[in-house]
């Protein structure tokens, strides 16, 4: 799990550090244990740090300086890689030696691409200033092209790194599709077949709901998802509420389409990042919060529909629903914006092994009773690829059945 | 009758077709600085001869001018206009399709073009600084807030303009030195005194509307939409424009008719404020480069005092009628007699350029390439040719945008048509060519319906063209 983003100015007077940095930070709810910033000036300067870029210092970022760079936020250790001749940063899975592979897509970037192994959006930064971008032939994840002005060119996971920047995103990249950039030109080049296997957990709850990503308005997406589990599941509650922040667009969808009151049910407290202590990696993307303060006028004496945006051990969820009775909830109904997870992932999106996963282990009535819920339902896969428009997915966390070997 | 040309790019390459094509049986006579084997065939075709000299320069014209005795004259690029070369034309008695020095100021100078808006009152202007010295720009742009665009006080031909959006104030120091380290080469492109014009950033999409005035009777011409940045996916450097757009239609489709009109009526009021400020009549053609705005709907961003390019690459294939003679009948004053007629389908443009361009001429100059014509024209395709000079048998880049590809189709079919002829291109430099121009239709549209939101909603509280950046060191401008 990663965001990732890369900077190239046209002319050397731009000192591009700041923008790699927010860059970053717009891309940081993809994955924030580590960070990382590599600049290019005549030769490379790299920051790596163990936390999330909202928490890396200011002042370290005064050692950098270059007129391009790319910058990554996410769940690995050890990134951007540093080879001799480029420095790599990637969302995904990629096997083999890191700096080498660095390394010998510098040299021969279309040849090392199609023999690259894993699943990965990447970009790499070469030592005499070319930038090039892949996204692998599933395209499992995003990676998109645009530019600041007549000054800079960008290379980011999401739209919202570009809005960030204040630039505009023009191109999402194809799956297999290579791009080269560099001070004289932008060139495209499809290196292999485009395949088609988006993920899914990206596009219903890891991408900001002010994104594109893959081709998809990501809150339009969540509201149709909201909307289809009204039609899946209708529920004539007093009230219904969305977990924060992910779930908040379901909940909208699915009041709306039933005609039924939409009320906020939680606040928060601290940051979403800050204080999440969870052990468990795949709550902190999924941005279930821990400190979730329930308002007691938004339940008292309500019949509830809560809708989350997914379920990995029950915990959170159980913890919720305890919250919502303790204000004086009278039923809580649960509803899922998503299929359920029932096998972990290959590809880097941080799903826990089956044996973790309630929804893999326990029938509805089980988790039902385990997470104190008068009901319980999950958006079916056949709902989910409506909301959507397509099956060009990749599901596997949710149907064991993977797109790609690696 | 005897037509003189003068210029040597893509653009006057259409015009000596649409001259050669026309019914009227022109014969076409032309001056340019190297052999453009567009015009040359143009030249060649109607018995015409072909000047090598130097189109800027008037005594070099007035040469030709002397030696061809032409019935009227057309007059493509700005830089012999701004030295007076139409001038040359009129003081001979021959009439001429081009505005005369002092007309296209409003091209010229970008300072005495706002200036001239604010003075008249004319919607569509943009609040602006002038200034004369560098360091005095350097520092408005740190002090002062808000989004603004950089660019030398004068046309220089599409370089040096720097838009900064600077919404983001954590970045705005980064962008705010970046740009005033940039500032004195943005100022050296300009000759006069003068140096920097700095304006409010404005934002949605970019549209050109050209329209023909024979001194009382004027003429607009389909939209066009130019492509600025200089590689794929609108990315990249300033360039004289790396393609275009046309119709369907008069219009694009993300322009409606009111907005054609009000364009075209505040093209309209630009050249009778031009024509009060120096008593004289603006005989030639005069294009507003617009944009589509929040702030007032139709907006100029700058004047051209003649056709656009690559924009007329895009135009003139789509007129049914004889164009040739429109250009006749603006010269002599008899527009109103003029018929045109427009192409329903769409056209797109795409330009070839070497790489190299626009940053580095050297490495984009004297390279070899090489093309099917036969092949490319029976793919239904257009070629003009621009900064592309014939060298024996040769075909050799001169540092700018070498090809212009047209097609006449509707946008999706023109795409693939364009790049099948661009795979009839070969050269010993990688080429620039941008595929996406043409294709981006939907994303313009929203563009549109966006600002238009917003200009409409002004528009009903009275409050078009009102807008201000406040900052605590450099205060209100
Ligand atoms: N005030 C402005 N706000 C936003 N963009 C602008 C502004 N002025 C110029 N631009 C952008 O810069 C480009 C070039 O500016 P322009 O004034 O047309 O100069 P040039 O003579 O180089 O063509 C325009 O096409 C437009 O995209
Ligand atoms: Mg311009």
């Amino acid at each position: 799990m990663a965001g990732i983003v890369g900077v190239l100015a046209f002319d050397k007077v731009w000192d591009v550090t700041k923008f790699v940095y927010y860059g970053t930070l717009g891309l940081q709810h993809r994955g924030y244990s580590y960070s990382g910033l590599s600049t290019l000036n005549e030769g490379f300067s790299t920051l790596r740090e163990r936390r999330a870029p909202e928490d890396v210092e200011e002042d370290s970022l005064a050692q950098l300086h270059g007129w391009a760079g790319v910058g990554y936020s996410g769940n690995t250790e050890g990134i951007p890689v540093e080879g001799k001749e480029a420095v790599m940063v990637y969302d995904g899975v990629i096997k083999g030696d890191l700096p080498s592979i660095a390394d010998s897509i510098a040299r021969d970037p279309e040849r090392a691409l199609a023999e690259l192994r894993g699943s990965a959006s990447l970009i790499v930064l070469t030592k005499d200033g070319r930038m090039i971008g892949y996204k692998d032939d599933y395209g499992i994840k995003p990676l998109q092209m645009g530019g600041f002005g007549f000054d800079l060119a960008i290379l980011a996971s999401e739209s919202s790194a570009f809005n960030v920047l204040g630039g505009e995103m023009t191109k999402e990249l194809e799956p297999g599709e290579m791009v080269i950039i560099d001070v004289y030109g932008v060139q495209t080049k499809q290196v292999k077949e485009p395949r088609r296997a988006y993920c899914a957990i990206d596009i219903v709850y890891q991408s900001r709901i002010d994104s594109k990503v893959f081709g998809l308005d990501v809150y339009d997406v969540r509201v149709r998802i909201g909307e289809a589990l009204a039609e899946e599941r209708p529920i004539n509650g007093d009230v219904v509420i969305g977990v924060p922040d992910t779930a908040i667009p379901y909940a909208i969808g699915y009041s709306r389409k039933l005609g039924l009151r939409l009320d906020l049910g939680f606040t928060r407290t601290g940051s979403p990042i800050r204080t999440m202590l969870a052990k468990d990696d795949f709550l902190k993307v999924v941005g279930v919060q821990l400190k979730l303060n329930p308002i007691k006028s938004s339940v008292k004496g309500k019949k509830v529909v809560l809708i989350d945006d997914s379920m990995v051990t029950g915990n959170t969820l159980k913890n919720t629903v305890f919250n919502l009775r303790r204000l004086g909830a009278k039923e809580v109904h649960v509803l899922i914006g998503s299929p359920k997870l029932i096998s972990a992932c290959p590809y880097g999106m941080e799903v826990p092994d089956s044996k973790e996963l309630i929804a893999a282990n326990l029938s509805d009535e089980e988790i039902a009773k385990v997470i104190g819920a008068d009901s319980i339902y999950w958006l079916s896969v056949e709902g989910l690829k409506k909301a959507i428009g397509h099956s060009h997915l990749c599901l596997g966390c949710m149907t064991k059945v993977y797109p790609k070997v690696i | 009758m005897k037509v003189l040309l003068v210029g040597d790019g893509a653009r006057e390459n259409a015009l000596a077709d649409a001259l050669a094509n026309s019914p009227k049986g022109y014969r076409v006579f032309a001056v340019s600085s190297y052999v453009n084997p567009g015009i040359k065939e143009a030249v060649e075709r109607t018995g015409g001869t072909y000047y090598i000299g130097k189109p800027t320069d008037p005594e070099s014209v007035r040469q030709v001018i002397k030696a061809v005795n032409p019935d009227f004259g057309v007059i493509g690029p700005e830089d012999p206009l701004f030295n007076g070369v139409a001038d040359e034309f009129r003081k001979e008695g021959i009439p001429v399709v081009g505005a005369s020095k002092n007309c296209s100021t409003i091209e010229k100078s970008k300072v005495w073009m706002r200036e001239l808006m604010w003075k008249y009152g004319i919607p569509g202007r943009l609040r602006f600084r002038a200034f004369s010295s560098v360091e005095e720009a350097a520092e408005f742009i740190k002090e002062y807030g808000g989004s603004v665009a950089v660019k030398p006080a004068e046309q220089v031909g599409g370089k040096g303009v720097k838009v900064v959006a600077d919404l983001q104030a954590y970045l705005s120091k980064e962008k705010r030195i970046a740009l005033s380290k940039g500032v004195s080469a943005i100022g050296s492109y300009a000759k006069g005194s003068v140096k920097i014009i700095i304006e409010e950033k404005v934002d949605g999409p970019e549209y050109t509307l050209h329209v023909l005035s024979d001194g009382n009777v004027t003429l607009p011409l389909p939209l066009a939409q130019d492509y600025k940045h200089a590689y794929l996916h609108s990315i990249g450097p300033e360039t004289g424009g790396m393609g275009s757009i046309s119709g369907p239609g008069k219009l694009l489709p993300f322009i409606t008719d009111e907005e054609y009109e009000r364009s075209y009526d505040i093209v309209r009021r630009t050249i009778q404020a031009i024509e009060d400020t120096f008593k004289e009549k603006y005989v030639g053609v005069i294009s507003g480069q617009m944009m589509l705005t929040g702030l007032w709907g139709p907006t100029i961003i700058e004047y051209y005092s003649r056709l656009g390019d690559p924009e007329a690459s895009a135009i003139i294939p789509r007129i049914k009628s004889d164009f040739g003679e429109v250009l006749e009948l603006t010269a002599t004053g008899h527009l109103a007699k003029a018929k045109l007629e427009v192409e329903e389908a769409p056209s797109v443009v795409r330009a070839v350029a070497p790489r190299g361009y626009p940053l580095n001429k050297e490495m984009a100059s004297n390279k070899r390439i090489w093309l099917d014509l036969p092949k490319m024209r029976e793919l239904g395709c257009k070629v003009y040719f621009g900064s592309v000079a014939l060298e024996g048998n040769s075909l050799v880049t001169k540092g700018s945008r070498a090809l212009e590809l047209v097609a006449v189709q509707p946008f999706e079919e023109a795409d693939k048509t364009l790049n099948k002829c661009f795979s009839l291109v070969s050269s010993e430099i990688p080429l620039i060519y941008r595929r996406d121009i043409g294709i981006t239709i939907a994303e313009q549209v929203e563009k549109a319906e966006i600002v238009r939101f917003t200009y409409k909603n002004r528009e009903a509280r009275g409050l078009l063209g009102v807008s201000a950046d406040w900052s605590p060191q450099g205060g209100l401008w």
